[in-house]
């Protein structure tokens, strides 16, 4: 055919119910419907404060058909590993237990249980979909968020001061045997990544974009194009590490300017051309970086 | 088998006993031999446990969390700092209606910066929802260790059993340890009423809104209302096997006591010395123990204190801007009892951050509380010194 | 104490757990409440089926190839067109000229894949002649491409068809003017078997007006005229009257393509820019002279099919721009060339293409033996009755193709000047249609106004299958008869593939060599050629709005097709966006 014929790489069965409270246009589902598929059935994921925990249902809903464990905050991973604890204590070492937090529950107040948890090594799935911002609570400003965007506690008058944190280079430090990125725009690489992390055993993280249109102040039917926009122009390349030292791209990147993917976010509305020419630079700056860890490892 | 051990290592042997299979470990003093113990029996085999050394105190109780609605039997120690730290989970746990067992060594809370005894760590968690037990001594702890999961699987509440930092901790006493066939027979393996299940799947703490909170809220006050009973049917079986009991709250030598000390943790001991010395000299002393603090035994209270002229209650902890805490709750149960009955109560703040509690402080204790009509303020600080 | 028990939360009837445990799924929420805009799957035309002037539904027969279907595939061809082995050839191929992919890479080469569907019918067993279920008779004069065409259809609908063919052969321009390198003659009279033997007479050396008068077609009850343009124009070369020298292109092609092999002598000139000048110099060339052809305006002007001016160069036709014929130059009464006036490009004259204006005095000479004229052809319509009228030497008809003279029809070169094999097919196929529709009326059967505009592709030409057989055979989705233009394509999922060329002959000798210069693809190649078709504006099931669907609001019906739960879309409008070939709108209505 004259395009990859998505629908043979991708498991048929639906673990994810209609009737969820995402946004409409919202990439969070779709990257857990695409994570589950690759996952099967045999799994039990821990759900720590998220947007998620809404788009999940109240009680009495669940919109997963597999187990489901709400929790706090900044406890995804710990949690996590005392279920997989459990598990193993009653002989069960074929569930996948999963922790599914945001970028505020992985980068900010959630690090330190995930590095606790990556430095023994746990045997769980850490994903991290990520909006940039913590959305759940109205789009405030997470170290997640782009240098320049503008979020509720980073008005336009005063953006967002730091360059996003190198999250895959704190999991590479902490030498786990695998850590990758993916998108929703590119639901094969994602789906062959999971499946490859499922044969995996210690601590595996995939970081996973996902626009968000009222947080990112973007359309509804955008939100495929932007998470592949990102990749396309390096913003957000995708690739894998294994062990901390072996790097590789997953996917081609063209490259090309970023201020097409830019100027789409009113997020960005406010930065002048030379700030988004500033933007270009701090991406061809880690696009450098990258290609030299693909390169030569680290 | 009787062994002589310091009362970190009688919850050691506790855990062991009940076959705990999921243990979570974070350090702090003075609870570390208790977690060092286990890592010495999960490594030599006798304890086949999953054993997470987690990076905080925090994260321990959450993995205590994972491992408990995964259905197993799960357990960690702390104190002070730590228990504070994991306070956020500790409502989790309990709203969560999770089994969860911790050992609280009770140490005071900083700054300033100490080690040593006092209870304001546990009782600062007192609204959490776990049941609280205060042990006297290293046989008590060990018993109370198997027990908190007999208890606290019947009824789906995290249970905290406490004990005194450095004075049971640290300090070696004998202790018989029941044989693994009688604990087995008493304590079988942990079948959760509910749990993470992929054959049958369920989301577990989503968002409940004001028209259901308060009725699971009320599930929870029942079941703590349950565990008053629950307890002392564990207590029963414990002591068909062993000859040993406690009780909630234990009375000694208080039936014709015209003033009741109210104790708990290891000042109880140094009571009761206090108590045999002056009833031996013809005093009408007795001495009241409180052993569960949560659920509060108020019945058991009322009972035993209303009609009686005096009581002295002596508060190892204090709650700035009231007073001592144990006092408080006291006082507060104590309301209902006709107006008559209700004795003049003297509530003593001491022993804060490891201060010793000795016999002569007792004494003076119970001369004060003899020769005043009524209390001069409601926290009587014993032996402040500016 | 009131009725409101004050002291313990409501019991009855409540049954709240102890805990949150969930007890439903969130198929509860009717989150389809929330949407202002919602999707529908629509299909769309094609620009190859609109650009078709046969009327094929091109993009339905590669999505069947792609899915290895394609003797199905190869079926839909040719219930549609008659010749595909002759069209695969010679066709013009505009369908490749709108293809979308264009735009991607490069276009799809249809021609290809049709040619090579065209070549397994005919190498397969014939389909059995349609039954004849009409008492009514139609009479078609000219067995070209568009009397051939409309026989055909008039048999498949039911009616005797005879056929009135002025030479001794069938076949038409097909044969008189394709030449043989081009055409084979074995494909041609196989393709013409099949579609004689299929229900239709053909009365060859008959010509209207010569050897039978025209009164003797009153006894039909209808009459398609198709008699094609056969008359070279005169390209009025002063002495050009009367010298032997100077052959109409179209005479010298009708002797050549008959086997004929003259000696045009060493240096040959064809005037025009046309597929008969290509046809005329490129046999010329085989029958062993150096060719020139002349043309007055420039290569972007020429009206031949860019391939075959290619194959011309490559086989080492010399061309010479900007210049037309002036005058025969006789030496001691043997002819040795021609004048030739240099023009420039001026104005646009009435076909859009910047009129030639000769330079002041820039002429000069070009040697030659023979010249061959081929600046275009005329039409001879003396056989035709006055009452059907004709304007500018071309036959008057409206969309149907009824000229102002009913019963009679007519379609082809003689009606209008696109002058290609594709029209004349497709008109035969559209008169055969309005034919049909004008006796079932005279008839007296209640048959309403011809539903041209639904009949049609987009706003290309008929489809005989949706007359027919009532309806597409591969089931569109809600069809809207409108073209997708790239615009409402999504090319992010496309691969980029580069176009298969057709494999061609070595061109170096070719002396006396007539035979196939063009052998197409490999079935291998044709099949990855019809893999790359994007399926433009119709659904090919490939899921992508079911995998970007946030709310898993879209599955698969057992048919094939999609559901959309409208219960549950928020109508956020991905399914629309990600869809590769805009068969998904977004729309109020309904909402």
């Amino acid at each position: 055919m004259s395009q990859t014929i998505i629908k043979q790489h991708i498991p048929r069965e639906e673990l994810l119910a209609s009737g969820h409270l995402a946004c409409p246009g919202c990439a969070a589902p779709i990257a857990m419907n695409l994570v589950l598929k690759a996952l099967g059935p045999e799994t039990m994921v821990v759900l720590p404060a998220c947007c998620w925990s809404i788009i999940a249902g109240p009680w009495p809903q669940s919109s997963l058909r597999v187990p489901l464990f709400h929790t706090a905050f900044e406890t995804g991973a710990a949690v996590a590993s005392g279920i997989k604890a459990g598990l193993a204590s009653r002989g069960d070492t074929k569930t996948t237990v999963i922790s599914w937090a945001g970028d505020g529950g992985t980068f900010d107040i959630g690090l330190q249980a995930l590095s606790g948890a990556a430095e023994r090594n746990e045997d769980i799935i850490y994903f991290c979909y990520d909006n940039e911002a913590y959305m759940n609570t109205g789009i405030q400003r997470s170290s997640a968020t782009p240098w320049g965007a503008w979020t509720t506690t980073t008005p336009t008058r005063d953006p967002e001061h730091h360059p996003k944190k190198d999250i895959m280079a704190i999991m590479a430090a902490h030498r786990i045997p695998y850590a990758a990125t993916a998108s929703v725009a590119y639901p094969v690489d994602l789906v062959e990544k999971v499946k490859k992390a499922r044969t995996i055993r210690g601590t595996r993280f995939i970081h996973i974009l996902a626009p968000c249109p009222p947080g990112w102040k973007t359309q509804n039917d955008e939100t495929i194009e932007l998470a592949r926009m990102a990749v396309e122009r390096r913003v957000f390349p995708l690739m894998e590490v294994e062990n901390g030292g072996t790097w590789r791209f997953t996917v081609d990147h063209p490259g090309g300017s970023v201020e097409e993917y830019i100027r789409k976010q009113a997020r960005f509305k406010h930065l002048t051309d030379d700030q988004v020419g500033l933007i270009q630079e701090q991406v061809d700056a880690r696009w450098e970086v990258l290609s030299n860890r693909v390169q030569h490892g680290t | 088998m009787k062994k002589v051990m310091i009362g970190n290592h009688a919850v050691s042997w506790g855990v062991l006993r009940s076959r705990v299979e999921v243990i979570s470990a974070y350090p702090i003093t003075p609870q570390t031999q208790i977690v060092e113990a286990l890592s010495d029996m999960v490594a030599d085999g006798s304890l086949p446990a999953q054993y997470i050394k987690v990076e905080s105190e925090h994260s321990a109780m959450a993995a205590c969390i994972g491992a408990s609605i995964a259905g197993t039997r799960t357990f960690t120690a702390t104190s002070a700092q730590g228990l504070a730290l994991m306070h956020e989970m500790l409502h989790w746990a309990a709203g969560g209606r999770l089994p969860v067992v911790m050992a609280d060594v009770n140490r005071a809370m900083a700054p300033g910066w100490t080690i040593w005894t006092d209870q304001n760590d546990s009782l600062s968690q007192r609204d959490t929802g776990w049941i609280q037990l205060y042990c006297e001594t290293n046989q008590e702890v060990f018993d109370t260790t198997v027990q908190a999961f007999k208890l606290a699987e019947a009824v789906n509440l995290p249970v905290m059993l406490v004990l005194d930092a450095f004075f049971l901790s640290h300090t070696s006493e004998p202790v018989d340890v029941t044989e693994q066939e009688d604990v087995d027979r008493f304590l079988p393996r942990r079948e959760a009423t509910f749990k993470m299940d992929t054959s049958d799947p369920h989301a577990f703490g989503a968002l409940v809104r004001p028209d259901a909170y308060t009725e699971m809220r009320w599930h929870q006050q029942e079941a703590m209302r349950e565990a008053r009973e629950v307890f002392r049917e564990v207590e029963d079986e414990w002591e068909a096997i062993t000859g040993r009991r406690y009780g909630a709250v234990e009375a000694y030598r208080a039936d014709d006591a015209d003033l009741l000390l109210v104790t708990s943790g290891t000042i109880t001991s140094t009571a009761r010395h206090v108590v045999d010395q002056r009833r031996a000299a013809g005093e009408k002393l007795g001495l009241v123990k409180v052993k569960m603090f949560r659920p509060f035994p108020t019945d058991e209270l009322r009972g035993l204190l209303g009609g009686v002229n005096r009581v002295a209650v002596l508060d190892r902890n204090v709650s700035p801007g009231r007073g001592g805490i144990f006092a408080e709750e006291i006082r507060a149960a104590l309301y209902d009892v006709p107006p008559d009955d209700r004795p003049i109560l003297f509530g003593y703040v001491l022993g804060l951050g490891g201060r010793d509690v000795t016999p002569a402080v007792i004494n003076d204790i119970i001369d004060n509380t003899r020769s005043k009509a009524s209390p001069e303020r409601e926290d009587l600080w014993v032996g402040v010194e500016l | 104490m009131s009725d409101h028990d004050v002291t313990r939360p409501k019991e009855i009837g409540r049954n709240i757990p102890p805990i949150a445990i969930s007890e439903t799924s969130t198929l509860v929420n009717p989150t389809g409440s929330w949407k202002y805009i919602m999707p529908r799957y629509e299909d769309r035309v094609a620009p190859c089926n609109a650009g078709c002037p046969v009327g094929i539904d091109i993009e339905g027969y590669m999505y069947l190839i792609s899915q290895g279907r394609v003797k199905e595939a190869a079926n839909l061809l040719v219930r549609e067109n008659p010749m595909p082995a002759v069209t695969g050839r010679v066709c013009h191929h505009p369908c490749e000229h709108s293809c979308n992919r264009a735009s991607l890479d490069e276009p799809v080469a249809i021609h290809s894949v049709e040619r090579r569907l065209g070549d397994m019918i005919l190498a397969a067993p014939p389909i059995p002649a349609p039954e004849r279920t009409r008492r009514e008779t139609v009479a078609v004069v000219g067995s070209g491409p568009a009397g051939l065409a409309c026989a055909h259809f008039l048999a498949r609908l039911g009616y005797g068809v005879s056929v009135f063919e002025a030479a001794s052969e069938a076949g038409g321009m097909l044969r008189l003017g394709i030449p043989e390198y081009r055409l084979p003659r074995a494909i041609l009279d196989r393709q013409i078997e099949r579609i004689a033997g299929a229900g239709i007479e053909i009365r060859t050396s008959t010509r209207i007006g010569v050897d039978i008068p025209w009164s003797d077609l009153d006894v039909f009850d209808a009459v398609f005229v198709a008699p094609g343009a056969h008359t070279g124009k005169d390209s009025r070369i002063a002495g050009a009257e009367g010298n032997e020298a100077v052959r109409p292109g179209l005479e010298f092609l009708k002797e050549v393509n008959a086997g004929a092999r003259p000696d045009l002598g060493s240096r040959v000139i064809v005037v025009g820019g046309g597929n008969t000048a290509m046809d005329c110099a490129r046999s010329a060339l085989r029958l062993g002279a150096d060719v020139t052809v002349l043309y007055r305006r420039t290569p972007r002007e020429m009206p031949a099919i860019p391939l075959e001016v290619r194959e011309a160069r490559d086989e080492g036709v010399g061309f010479e721009f900007l210049a037309a014929p002036m005058a025969v130059v006789m030496e001691d009464g043997r002819f040795t060339g021609i004048t030739c006036q240099r023009m420039e490009l001026g104005e646009p004259d009435e076909s859009g293409r910047r009129r030639p204006v000769p330079i002041e005095g820039d002429v000069f000479f070009a040697p030659a033996d023979t010249v061959l004229t081929a600046i275009g052809e005329d039409c001879d319509l003396s056989f035709l009755p006055e009452s059907v009228r004709t304007k500018w030497g071309l036959i008057e008809v409206d969309p149907v193709g009824e000229s102002t003279s009913t019963p009679v029809f007519a379609g082809g070169d003689a009606v209008d000047m696109p002058r290609s094999v594709a029209d004349a097919l497709g008109a035969g196929k559209r008169a055969a249609i309005g034919i049909d529709h004008y006796l079932h009326e005279k008839a007296g059967e209640a048959v309403g106004e011809l539903p041209l505009g639904a009949l049609r592709f987009g706003d290309g030409n008929v489809s005989a299958v949706r007359y027919l057989e009532d309806g597409d055979p591969i089931p569109r989705e809600a069809p809207v008869n409108e073209v997708v233009t790239w615009d409402r394509m999504n090319p992010h999922h496309f691969h980029l593939a580069p176009r298969h060329e057709d494999h061609f002959h070595d061109a170096t000798d070719l002396r006396a060599a007539f035979g196939e210069t063009n052998f197409g693809l490999s079935e291998k190649e044709a099949i990855e050629e019809a893999e790359r078709c994007l399926n433009c504006g119709v659904c090919n099931r490939c899921e992508l709005c079911l995998i970007f669907c946030p709310d898993m609001a879209i599955s698969r019906r057992e048919d094939g097709g999609f559901e959309i739960d409208m219960r549950y879309c928020k109508g956020c409008g991905l399914c629309a966006a990600e869809c590769p070939r805009g068969a998904v709108t977004m729309t109020r209505e309904g909402i």
